[in-house]
């Protein structure tokens, strides 16, 4: 068994990320836990919560950090819905939730020297406090798989940044400087054709498992937000995409090592990633970036994790 | 008595602020936390433990915290200032004890949970593990009866910048959150420490005692003055009092006349770690600070000069 350990902020395309890795006959995750981000830590708790229970297991869901290293945190109600699960108002969680989330995770890792997978799927401030914690971490995760940036394109919070990053680009910036082995998988990579058409919606609801309605029904503020706002086709899935890679890394069809900076109190750069594709400061190469998927893959894993 | 947890990154100043809350009867030091800084955090551990165990302290917990700041890279040691070995290069034998397993940052959360509205800490380094802390632990403030920093400047330009005070310039997205956490900060900045000049004639009177405190103190002082004469061109022997004087105030703060002003601090750029006074709140609402502005420099000495030399 692969162990995984994820950290969230559990609001809709989170939900369908854990989901997949909870579902996967190979993987034991080891635990998940919660930041700030989508929603405030304790509404993603819940979510986190009651996918486990969804999915009918037992994996322990921690809360961790509440507020950005530096900044007054910024919601998406507007993207996930006022509960980060479309306005679905799934029941309080029977899953009980636990304190500590940073400490838990050092310890998994500690525990699990060079065996654990870390997969992120929101802001970075409980990784970076986790470095704080225990720098030694950095060299004993497996390796990380970041639901993160935007490598060399446009960002979807402003022009310069993707939300996770730009969230809290201090945490960033620390984690980006670590020296762990990691894994960008940037928001562009979910959208166009890898987003979840209108009609693949309804073929994957109708799939008729508790799973498969709890995926699409959650995600059904994203879908008209995505369209509105961000004019593409349907329903965007970043989360899940890097949980894909994750599972299986051959979905990543193109990909390279970078120096990648992250840009803070730059104003209106900030949470930039900045992949130095061409070299140019000749540094370290530190991240692998991804620049392109499996479509057809993504998307078979995505229904096979909802059978 | 008021117990307190110092979190230092020992150092030639440290030295003296500890040795001197160590003999200081209203304080009860109840645990250091170490930090980088002065040296890195492996050198001021074992700084720590020497200094506890000069006086008889040895049973006094230290704990070892971070070794480079929450978001920035590490940058040199002031070797210059401090020695290789954060005493001056004074060359002593390794301490006998050894630092708790458990990080500074938990130290400082688990010793303020057990003692609530009653531990003072007293940051005289980068403020990394209070961040830490203040991170891990949001209700922290609730537990703590008062924070006493020795960091910052707000109206007396810096000294590792035009503008930045060193111990604030090493984290200053820690020493933001510190000012921006809802419990009462006294900042011990430049702006008073600068004014408190210990010279040849003070250090050798002091010296003169020939307690542990001031014999050691003698072995790892002069590397510091010579740092502070080739920088501000001092010819006899002073250096400027940073870190003792939070002792000072926490033995006798009417010592010293504050400013009650939020702080912010810039983290970015050729500013970073400006410690900023917006004593109108044009930056909106934070808990206001006590910036120490004025000082009674003869008492502070006199006071300092008491606890080490009797």
């Amino acid at each position: 068994m692969r162990k995984f350990w994820i950290d969230t902020d559990t609001a809709s395309d989170d939900a369908v990320a854990i989901l997949m890795a909870l579902q996967a006959p190979d993987v034991e995750v080891l635990g998940i836990s919660v930041v700030a981000g989508n929603v405030p830590v304790d509404m993603g708790c819940q979510n986190a919560g009651y996918t486990v229970e969804v999915c009918e297991k037992n994996v322990p869901v921690y809360r961790g950090t509440a507020l950005p290293l530096s900044r007054e945190p910024s919601y998406a109600y507007f993207f996930h819905g006022p509960d980060g699960m479309g306005g679905m108002n799934y029941p309080a969680t029977k899953t009980p939730i636990q304190t500590g989330g940073v400490e838990a995770m050092v310890n998994a890792i500690r525990k699990n020297p060079g065996e654990i997978t870390l997969v992120t799927l929101g802001p970075l401030t409980n990784i970076a406090n986790a470095l704080a914690l225990a720098p030694d971490i950095a060299k004993k995760v497996k390796i990380c798989y970041l639901m993160a940036g935007a490598a060399c394109t446009v960002g979807n919070v402003t022009p310069a940044a993707e939300y996770n990053v730009w969230f809290d680009p201090e945490a960033a910036y620390a984690v980006y400087h670590s020296g762990m082995k990691m894994v960008q998988v940037g928001w562009e990579l979910c959208r166009g054709e890898a987003n979840i058409s209108d009609s693949e919606q309804a073929d994957l609801r109708a799939i008729g498992t508790r799973r498969a309605e709890f995926a699409i029904d959650c995600n059904r503020q994203a879908v008209a937000t995505n369209k509105k706002w961000l004019g593409d086709p349907s329903l965007p899935l970043p989360d899940p995409v890097t949980m894909a890679i994750a599972l299986d890394p051959g979905i990543a069809r193109r990909q390279g090592d970078y120096y990648v900076d992250i840009a803070y109190g730059q104003a209106n750069t900030d949470g930039m990633t900045i992949v130095d594709e061409r070299n140019v400061l000749q540094k370290p190469k530190t991240v692998t970036v991804v620049w392109e998927i499996d479509v057809p893959a993504w998307k078979r894993m995505l229904r096979e994790s909802l059978l | 008595m008021r117990k307190l947890i110092i979190d230092t990154d020992p150092g030639v100043d440290d030295a003296m602020m500890i040795l001197a809350a160590l003999r200081a009867p209203e304080l009860d030091v109840i645990g250091l936390t170490t930090v980088f800084g002065n040296c890195p955090v492996e050198i001021g551990t074992q700084n720590a433990l020497r200094l506890l165990e000069l006086e008889g302290h040895g049973d006094i917990p230290v704990s070892k915290g971070c070794g480079k700041a929450l978001v920035v890279p590490l940058g040199e040691f002031p070797a210059n200032v401090h020695g290789d070995d954060g005493l001056g290069n004074a060359s002593f034998e390794a301490p006998k004890g050894k630092p708790l397993a458990r990080h500074a940052a938990q130290f400082i959360i688990d010793t303020c949970k057990a003692f609530p509205g009653e531990v003072t800490l007293a940051p005289i380094g980068p403020l990394s593990n209070i961040g830490l802390a203040l991170q891990l632990c949001p209700e922290l403030p609730k537990y703590v009866r008062e924070v006493v920093i020795m960091g910052g400047s707000c109206y007396a330009g810096g000294n590792i910048s035009p503008v930045a005070e060193a111990n604030i310039y090493h984290d200053p997205h820690a020493a933001d959150m510190v000012f921006r956490a809802d419990w009462p900060v006294v900042m011990v900045g430049l702006d008073v420490t600068q004014q408190i000049v210990m010279d040849n004639s003070f250090l050798n009177k002091l010296y003169a005692a020939q307690t542990p405190a001031t014999d050691f103190l003698k072995r790892i002082q002069p590397l510091y003055q010579a740092f502070h004469a080739n920088i501000y061109g001092f010819t006899a022997g002073e250096i400027h009092t940073h870190d003792p004087s939070v002792t000072a105030y926490l033995v006798k703060p009417d010592l010293f006349g504050t400013l009650e002003t939020p702080v912010h601090v810039e983290t970015n750029g050729r500013c970073m770690g400006f410690t900023i006074a917006d004593p109108l709140k044009q930056w909106g609402e934070r808990r206001a600070a006590k910036v120490c502005t004025r000082v009674n420099a003869e008492g502070v000495k006199n006071l300092l000069y008491d606890l080490l030399a009797r």
